[in-house]
């Protein structure tokens, strides 16, 4: 099986820095971006298998991402992250179709079992 | 229309206020538990950000504000001074979140060798690591003292400079800053030094020159300098000082943080350019032949398993600033260390020690100059040391050390070093595969990373004679032993325990990685066998794990250099640690409480005493306190409010019988069942007698809190003070079983730490086998357990109240650590406790 693909998004340095240095040890390949804008434009750019994003951000939400990549990679799965404050918010991503979420403060496992699992499913879609 | 003039009936005050100091509690409980679950973020497994922290400080706050308020409302007012310290707590809190700098208030000056890794924000991070290799790795380092940054933050405050960084930091252009930057550095030079830490500095250096110190090295050790930011050579170190010239030394380094050059770092590294704190290092000065840098990894080429060595004859001046010729080695990292290559250099001057001050340059005499100025012995030795301290620091290290004229090593200063590592450097080795693997998966991760060393099974005294070098301390339960060895250990496993424990806490403290309730890890583990420890897939590996050891020095940034980290640990800091431990003692005041929980606890206490005062109605008068009478001597006040007593006429005492609260009956059936309470002196060695003998002579000078019951049918709440024991009951018990809770805490004892930690296991395992969920911190514990049916809470309530009389004295028997387990056995056997015959299991 090929290396899986993921994109990090999130405005918080450590929350990429964190997940991306986990993920790699776990030997997938990782890119992080802080601004959602780089982010959307990189996502036009590559094909990716998981993008992991954060939800509340400055210019284009974690929904805007998630609505993004459903309509231009159908293929690649979409997990997001809340803070707890947000749980609902978070209800609502699932129902249009994130593969699943995460809340803040979250087990750097618990985050890897996720993407793991959503590489799974995107690469069979592949 | 005739006024009637209205009395409110007393018992409706009461529930009043009862309804507020169960508010009070909740908030306690809220706060107690907001600090476990940020402790345990402490440990590596959690992702956090910024948000969780204001979060949880403004969680924090919310909390304890509630609690004072519910105290001056229980009080009508009484403890408004309380506000004063919620607010000087709050403002430390805040300063973290907002990552202002602001010293721990404390000493000027503090021996080197009272410091470690912990007291980074009093000694700085470079000289607190310097103080914790003495410690914990006897690593030779000179002796001195440190300048701490409390020193600092006085001296700005007295001298106004603090209002003029922040005037500098204000600057509209880089000319401009740099124009006032060097108006602020004259006032730091010029400013009236307060005459109380020109004093103790003083006193420090000459104390330095009679022991054979005259000339000493004074070193910048900022905070947040060699953390996240390295700052390496921004600030002013000044060697061969005249210990008469020390405090002049102090100023100019101090004055440094104001430079050009810090500022545009500063600005460069996106910090605010003038809010820094200071700590000064004042060491005696190496006469130092030879003297030089050492990298434990070439940080550009980390694959070839080689150390740097960088060395030049005389002061290390030469190699640190790079200003002459020195030779170059690469030794393995493999002992014993051979030379794998080197580049001796024409060393044709040196730095010494100047005549009266300073330092100076002198020509290097002929016959040395293209001679080695190390041997292979004194390589190989500069080696192993350096690994050692990458060991225990967890990552590559840069580190500054000379070598005296004896040829006695002495190190200097020791940094972490980035390594340029790729992901492929990152991913986990695929030859792990190889390695057999003795536990995988078992107990809690409470501290995460990689560690790799010799089992040493601590239940086993004899194993402890002689410690081995880097220490995998495996122990059946957390005791205090395991607590003081954690620091030097390269792992630590025990069979039971939680991530909130004492123990995690300290190993989360030193970053040790460890593992806590893995089952059998005793059995599992050998003593003395060679193991590797990852926490962060929690696999313990048979033998050691070169890939493994490998990939954590290449793991790139670290978590415990984030800002983040450094941020919960401020506010942890500043929340956490009870300093309020003895209601009797003069400093239990709101001007005594420094941290959040100082506060919980002096609210708790302060509201409790309220209820048992009868709310200033004296208890023949008032028809709801009343005082038990039991057949043990215990002086119990109960304040009925509300179906907790049987209907009666008046009489300030009442029976048993006339006891109606459910859980209050519960609790004294098991409390004054047959042989709980023991009416006999405990048996006590010559230590806790003379420990309680103390004690207890204070105790008789003091006013002590009445043991109070405060009751309605259903519930109870109970505060017991005996001797120096602080128990707390919190209870609800009815029908509805989601209502039902049972509240636990246990604080304080006759004995010294030792023992009372000792009670502090003992009690835990007891609660834990009773299914509570159990936390600690000191000698405080406390466990809680709710949503249980009303047979279950009163089989429950009853061995809380055998427990309370078993631990009544129980820390003055708690002779040895094996003792722990046995006599939480004889308690969950339904024994009576017993001691065991003399001299079984005790520690000498």
């Amino acid at each position: 099986m090929s290396t899986a693909e993921v994109l990090v998004l999130d405005d918080e340095e450590i929350v990429c820095d964190r997940v991306k240095e986990h993920l790699e040890k776990k030997g997938f390949r990782v890119e992080t971006f802080t601004q959602s804008t780089k982010a959307l434009s990189r996502l036009g750019e590559k094909r990716f298998d998981v993008v992991v994003t954060d939800l509340k951000m400055s210019g284009p939400t974690g929904l805007d991402v998630l609505r993004h990549v459903q309509e231009h990679s159908p293929a690649t799965e979409v997990i997001i992250i809340t803070a707890y404050a947000s749980i609902e918010v978070a209800n609502e991503a699932e129902i249009v179709g994130a593969f699943g979420f995460v809340c803040k403060p979250f087990q750097l496992e618990e985050v890897h079992k996720l993407v793991k699992a959503a590489a799974k499913k995107a690469m069979k879609q592949r | 229309m005739r006024r009637r003039r209205e009395r409110e009936d007393p018992r409706d005050v009461i529930r009043g206020k009862l309804g507020t100091f169960r508010d009070l509690l909740a908030q306690n409980n809220r706060v107690l538990e907001l600090i476990a679950s940020a402790e345990e973020k402490l440990g590596g497994e959690y992702i956090f950000d910024r948000q969780y922290l204001s979060t949880l400080a403004g969680d924090l706050e919310r909390a304890v504000r509630d609690t004072v308020f519910d105290l001056n409302a229980i009080t009508d007012d009484r403890y408004r001074e309380l506000e004063d310290a919620f607010e000087r707590a709050r403002t430390a809190v805040q300063a973290v979140v907002e990552g202002r700098l602001v010293a721990p208030e404390g000493e000027y000056v503090v021996p080197l060798e009272e410091l470690d890794e912990g007291h980074a924000e009093l000694a700085g991070e470079k000289l607190s690591r310097l103080a914790g290799l003495a410690r914990w790795l006897s690593c030779p380092v000179p002796p001195g003292f440190v300048v701490t940054t409390w020193a600092c933050q006085r001296f700005l405050q007295r001298a106004g400079i603090d209002r003029g960084a922040e005037w500098v930091g204000e600057a509209p252009d880089v000319e401009e800053l740099e124009r006032r930057s060097r108006a602020l550095v004259r006032q730091v030079m010029d400013a009236a030094l307060p005459k109380d830490i020109a004093r103790a500095i003083r006193k420090a250096a000459r104390r330095l020159a009679r022991e054979g110190h005259a000339r000493v090295a004074v070193r910048s050790s900022a905070l947040g300098e060699d953390g996240a930011d390295s700052f390496a050579g921004q600030y002013r170190s000044l060697l061969g000082v005249s210990t008469s010239d020390v405090v002049d030394a102090w100023r100019e380094v101090v004055a440094s943080m104001y430079s050009v050059e810090v500022m545009r770092y500063r600005l460069g590294r996106g910090l605010h350019p003038t809010r820094g704190l200071m700590a000064v290092g004042v060491m005696g000065t190496v006469p130092a032949r030879t003297s030089g840098v050492a990298y434990s990894l070439d940080p550009a080429r980390p694959e070839r398993e080689v150390l740097l060595v960088s060395a030049a004859w005389g002061l290390g001046k030469t190699v640190v600033e790079g200003i002459g010729a020195a030779d170059r080695y690469e030794v393995s990292r493999e002992p014993p260390h051979p030379v794998v290559s080197s580049v001796v250099g024409r060393k044709e001057e040196l730095f010494t020690l100047a005549e009266e001050r300073g330092i100076h340059r002198v020509a290097v005499p002929a016959g040395q100059r293209d001679r080695p100025c190390l041997t292979e012995a004194e390589l190989a030795e500069i080696a192993a040391l350096l690994l050692r301290i990458e060991r225990h620091a967890r990552c590559a290290q840069d580190v500054e050390w000379a070598v005296d004229g004896q040829g006695q090593l002495v190190l200097l200063q020791a940094r972490p070093l980035a390594v340029q590592s790729s992901p492929a450097d990152r991913a986990l080795p695929e030859t792990l595969g190889k390695y057999p693997v003795l536990m995988r998966d078992r107990g809690v991760v409470a501290c995460r990373g990689i560690g790799a060393g010799t089992v040493c099974i601590v239940d086993d005294p004899a194993a402890l004679t002689s410690l081995p070098v880097d220490p995998v301390l495996v122990a059946r339960v957390s005791t205090p032993r395991l607590s003081a060895l954690v620091a030097g250990a390269a792992a630590v496993i025990t069979d039971v325990g939680t991530p909130t424990g004492h123990l995690a806490t300290i190993a989360r403290e030193h970053r040790v990685p460890t593992i806590v309730d893995a089952g059998e890890a005793t059995t599992i583990l050998e003593n003395g066998a060679e193991v590797t420890v990852d926490t962060e897939e929690n696999v313990v590996y048979r033998g050691l794990v070169r890939e493994l050891l490998r990939h954590r020095l290449l793991q790139g940034d670290r978590f415990e250099e984030t800002q983040e980290f450094h941020v919960l640990r401020g506010i942890l800091r500043r929340a956490a640690p009870l300093n309020l431990k003895d209601p009797g003692a003069a400093a239990f005041a709101p001007s005594g409480c420094v941290t959040y929980h100082d506060i919980i606890r002096f609210a708790h206490e302060k509201a409790v005493a309220h209820f048992a005062e009868g709310f200033r109605f004296r208890p023949s008068a008032s028809s709801h306190v009343r005082r038990l009478l039991l057949d043990i001597p215990l002086d119990l006040v109960l304040v009925d409010v509300g179906g907790g007593l049987a209907p009666r006429g008046a009489g300030s005492e009442v029976d048993l019988d006339e006891v109606r609260s459910v859980p209050l009956r519960a609790l004294l059936q098991g409390l004054t069942g047959e042989g709980v309470w023991a009416t006999e002196p405990a048996d006590m060695d010559l230590d806790g007698f003379m420990s309680s003998a103390t004690r207890s002579a204070a105790l008789t000078q003091m006013t002590v809190t009445p043991n109070v019951a405060i009751i309605s049918e259903d519930y109870l709440n109970l505060s017991l003070h005996l001797g120096y024991h602080f128990n707390v009951v919190d209870c609800y018990l009815g029908d509805v079983r989601n209502d039902n809770y049972i509240y636990f805490r246990f604080a304080g004892g006759v004995t010294e730490m030792t023992r009372r930690s000792r009670r502090v296991e003992l009690l835990r395992l007891v609660l834990e086998a009773n299914d509570f969920v159990v936390e600690s911190a000191g000698d405080l514990i406390y466990g809680r357990i709710k949503k249980i049916p009303r047979e279950v809470m009163d089989v429950r309530l009853k061995m809380v109240g055998r427990l309370i009389g078993f631990t009544r004295q129980l820390d003055v028997l708690l002779r040895g650590d094996s003792l722990v387990e046995r006599y939480a056995r004889k308690f969950l056997d339904q024994e009576d406790g017993v001691p065991p015959p003399p001299g079984e299991g005790e520690e000498k």
